[in-house]
């Protein structure tokens, strides 16, 4: 998981790359991470273009991290996701909780206009 | 009029990335495997004899299709080498095609064809060559016509290439949506558009909109919605508040709770978009896994437990058997019974002694709350002949004979699932509570079911 911060819609967006696999292993990984980075901002892109496979715990924790973002009033919006992963949010109709982008900049500038958000 | 059916693995290799352990001939469209459609057509242009041949084995095929007595043909299995030509599949074929009419089906085809047609005037008449052909494969007339009068081929005869997830997918669709009555679909319907299985549980709360077909030993559970547009397999369990729409679930396949499966495949735990072509392999058996039949380690293992539970049972009920028997025998209220029961059900018979306890007075009823007059099966359960827990024990009668053909999952048990579930003992009643249980159950369930049973037989006014 790779975290950094981009100021190119105004206000501080977290953009984390996520690894190849979210799963059992890793999820609790990137529980305690995004409680870090919330100190930095309630606004976050999870790029997804790395992602080959997501569990059910890794899911967890994605929504998990959606409604910590939610709760400061800020969002969480996926971006770049592979067709196996969209399989796996629509199966589980995680799909309908998120704002999912083609690309990790297309996500970042929905957070410029409301609008689109 | 004989058919010819070849198969060759370039026709079929798309299957292996989705359906691996699937033999392409037994590919289910709307659950009837694609070898029957092609069978059922046979038939329709008069053929008598059908031999299928492939450059791979045939094996599963011909466990499923046998000698093809089902359909009142004779079905015979051959090998071609898959560099084989068309002309050299018949040529190598000569003693089964001989001077005859054959009709050769070549590739992994759909032909769509109307029931009410009889092709078999049709086929004698046309003229030798290809009469249909798509990028799948051909279906080719080779021989002498012995009719004179030539037709032409009818437009509703025309090729489906099962080439491809998505031309499998769309197929199953279009077969379900426009055609389920035109091809016969297994299961049984009251209502036109709606075909269900033996053995199906569907929740009071569960939702089936039509069309759709549900195949054998399905649960459907409280709040799932079954749309409009579904094949469900046989052996399939739909958890709680999931919805199914416009997607075929294949056979064995268990779909978690909550769910959404919409316009995909699911086959024990892959879940595919046909139009996208993608599949991904689930790894949470609450999601989607397969369901998987017990095999030997399974069996083993419930056969351990069951001997077990009978081996405590025998040593607490001892010292009562020893002291309340004579004493019942002596008082007339025991009568011991020697009669010959199936005792698997491929038809295997033996003796098994019960006994009949009259539950008057306090010895009476002590025994037959404690179910001794189960006793004397229960070393039948040491030796592996009998369950601790299963069917009903089926009694021979010459007269009668039962109809065990019926009862793929005939187990015989010291105690049966119906009266763990104190189910009234009604024939066809108990054998589905039993089937159900067979089916379902595992063998920590026999555990608790056989608990169950002693305690709900504690109630029975008489016993057996």
């Amino acid at each position: 998981m790779i975290f950094n911060l981009d100021k190119s819609a105004g206000n501080p967006v977290g953009i984390v790359v996520l690894s190849v696999r979210v799963d059992a292993h890793n999820s609790s990984e990137l529980q305690k991470a995004f409680v870090h980075w919330m100190q930095y901002t309630s606004s976050f892109v999870f790029d997804c273009s790395g992602l080959d496979f997501i569990d059910s715990s890794g899911l967890g924790t994605i929504v998990s991290c959606l409604r910590k973002a939610l709760e400061k009033n800020g969002d969480l919006k996926l971006a770049a996701l592979n067709q196996k992963v969209a399989l796996v949010f629509e199966l589980t109709k995680a799909k309908k909780l998120f704002s999912i982008f083609e690309s990790a900049e297309e996500a970042i500038k929905s957070f410029a206009s409301p609008m689109t958000a | 009029m004989k058919t010819l059916i070849i198969i060759r693995k370039p026709d079929y290799q798309w299957i292996g990335g989705y359906f691996n352990e699937i033999h392409p001939l037994l590919l289910p469209l709307c659950n009837k495997p694609l070898a029957e459609y092609l069978i059922d057509f046979a038939i329709l242009a008069g053929a008598s004899e059908i031999r299928i041949i492939s450059d791979t084995s045939l094996s599963d095929v011909e466990q499923y299709c046998e000698n093809g007595s089902r359909w009142g043909v004779e079905i015979s299995y051959g090998s071609i080498h898959s560099d084989d030509t068309l002309q050299t599949a018949i040529d190598k074929n000569r003693r089964f095609c001989k001077e005859e009419r054959v009709l050769v089906i070549s590739g992994l085809l759909f032909i769509r064809y109307s029931k009410k047609r009889d092709y078999k005037a049709l086929f004698e008449s046309l003229p030798e060559g290809e009469i249909l052909h798509s990028e799948g494969g051909s279906v080719t007339l080779t021989g002498n016509p012995s009719a004179k009068e030539s037709g032409n081929v009818p437009e509703e005869l025309s090729l489906a290439a099962v080439d491809s997830i998505k031309g499998y997918f769309d197929l199953s669709m279009e077969i379900l949506q426009r055609d389920a009555d035109n091809y016969v679909l297994p299961g049984y319907g009251s209502e036109e558009g709606c075909l269900i299985g033996r053995n199906v549980m569907i929740s009071k709360s569960a939702e089936i909109r039509k069309p759709c077909i549900i195949g054998n030993n399905v649960q459907i559970h409280a709040g799932s919605v079954i749309n409009s547009g579904t094949v469900i397999g046989s052996n399939v369990i739909i958890d709680r508040e999931s919805t199914i729409s416009g997607s075929i679930v294949m056979d064995d396949t268990y779909i978690g709770e909550k769910l959404d499966v919409t316009s995909k495949i699911v086959c024990g735990s892959i879940l595919i978009d046909a139009e996208a072509m993608t599949s991904i392999t689930m790894q949470d058996p609450h999601l989607l896994t397969e369901i998987k039949q017990p095999g030997y380690t399974g069996h083993l293992l419930q056969g351990t437990l069951h001997a077990i539970i009978a081996f405590i049972l025998l040593m607490v009920l001892a010292l009562p058997f020893l002291i309340l028997c004579p004493v019942l025998i002596l008082q007339g209220k025991w009568i011991n019974r020697k009669k010959t029961y199936f005792i698997n059900r491929t038809g295997g018979k033996g003796k098994l002694l019960t006994a009949t306890i009259e539950r008057r007075g306090f010895a009476g009823a002590l025994a037959a709350a404690i179910s001794l007059d189960r006793f004397m099966l229960l070393p039948k359960v040491l030796t592996g002949r009998l369950g601790i827990i299963g069917s009903k024990p089926l009694e021979v009668n010459p007269k009668a004979p039962m109809p065990l053909n019926r009862m793929a999952t005939y187990r015989p048990g010291v105690f049966s699932y119906a009266e763990a579930e104190a189910w009234p003992e009604t024939g066809a009643d108990t054998e589905i509570v039993d089937h159900y249980y067979r089916i379902h159950g595992t063998p920590l369930n026999d555990v608790s079911m056989t608990m169950k049973a002693l305690i709900n037989r504690n109630h029975e006014t008489s016993s057996p």
